[in-house]
């Protein structure tokens, strides 16, 4: 892990680049708040989010680097890659909640997909909800019962992230069961995102067709 | 990427899909699901004896997990528990060339047959016991 920068030795504060005498590093790091100077946790400031992501951008761009040699442009081209993957990591809960929970050793959705029969049968019910309305006609109970649905799947979707920002503060230790629980947390998320993003898109379609 | 034939045939003229009375003392019902797709799939055994005379499924997934799916109930229809549950995903993904990106989709069918036999096993209950039995028996 380098701390200090190779050439100037000033204090790192990204792994990308020395902010100090601007010397772009080719280390490797995979922690997305390493790469952006967080701390990490679940919970982040937005605002100092994207004010890093927009000063180190500055920094990286490969415009910035136009007149360097070849080697060097190059590396900004990838560096600001890296930083860009980093970024959206980060500025999502679930993609930052799985992250920490694979980084503290916990299982991925891979390596713990199950899920209780009782949820599943759950899912598929909302999914036949959703067929069923597609093919009905805008303005039916069908489609009233849709909105009713997402009203629901969306309460659903802020008390499980709750559960996760919970579990997730402070962060478990390496290896906890704690975080299998928040894997199923996470693994329920995904089917709910799934159906409320065809709920918003059916619901899109229906706003546009003429009735 | 392209579909295989079958997994399009299958998909077009999916078999067997629909429901049966889960409330039903012979219907097992497996439900199984891949948090990585989102996919669902639900498979049903409807069972006399020790045979799978009726298999449906309903399926929200992509091409692929119809596609296995709707085989799946191909396939164990007419077999004995016992047989039915020797179903692999390898031989799913042979039969419809599935790529390895679609793999999953062969395990999940796999795993929904498996939930439907011991759905159906947990109703009965004599039958995982008998079938305990045959296995603890033989040599």
């Amino acid at each position: 892990m380098t701390d200090n920068c190779p050439k100037c030795w000033a204090d790192l504060r990204t792994p990308l680049f020395c902010e100090s005498c601007d010397e772009v590093l080719d280390t490797q790091n995979d922690s997305p708040f390493r790469i952006l100077g967080m701390a990490q946790g679940f919970h982040l400031d937005r605002m100092s989010l994207r004010k890093r992501l927009l000063h180190l951008s500055r920094h990286l761009h490969p415009d910035v680097h136009g007149t360097a040699d070849d080697a060097t442009r190059d590396l900004a081209q990838r560096k600001t890659a890296e930083l860009n993957a980093a970024f959206q990591i980060l500025e999502d809960d679930f993609r930052r909640a799985s992250w920490l929970v694979r980084s503290l050793g916990g299982p991925t959705e891979e390596t713990e997909p199950q899920m209780p029969q009782a949820f599943l049968t759950e899912v598929l019910e909302w999914n036949e909800a959703v067929e069923e309305a597609r093919t009905s006609e805008p303005g039916s109970t069908e489609s009233a019962r849709l909105a009713g649905l997402e009203d629901e799947l969306r309460s659903e979707r802020k008390k499980l992230m709750d559960g996760v920002a919970a579990k997730l503060t402070p962060l478990p230790e390496l290896g906890s069961p704690e975080l299998v629980e928040v894997r199923h947390k996470l693994n329920a998320l995904r089917y709910l995102d799934r159906t409320l993003c065809q709920l918003e898109e059916l619901r899109l379609k229906q706003a546009n067709s003429p009735s | 990427m392209a579909y295989s034939d079958k997994v399009l045939d299958h998909y077009n003229n999916p078999r067997n899909v629909g429901a049966l009375d889960k409330s039903n003392e012979d219907v097992g019902t497996g439900v199984v699901g891949a948090p990585e797709c989102g996919d669902v799939m639900k498979l049903q055994i409807k069972v006399e004896g020790d045979r799978i005379v009726d298999a449906k499924f309903k399926t929200f997934g992509c091409g692929s997990a119809i596609a296995s799916s709707s085989l799946a109930t191909e396939w164990v229809k007419g077999k004995t528990l016992d047989e039915a549950s020797t179903i692999r995903n390898t031989e799913i993904v042979q039969e419809l060339s599935l790529p390895p990106v679609k793999i999953h989709c062969s395990v999940l069918a796999e795993d929904a047959i498996k939930a439907a036999i011991a759905d159906y096993k947990k109703k009965t209950d004599t039958g995982t016991s008998s079938s305990e039995k045959v296995k603890q028996e033989a040599p």
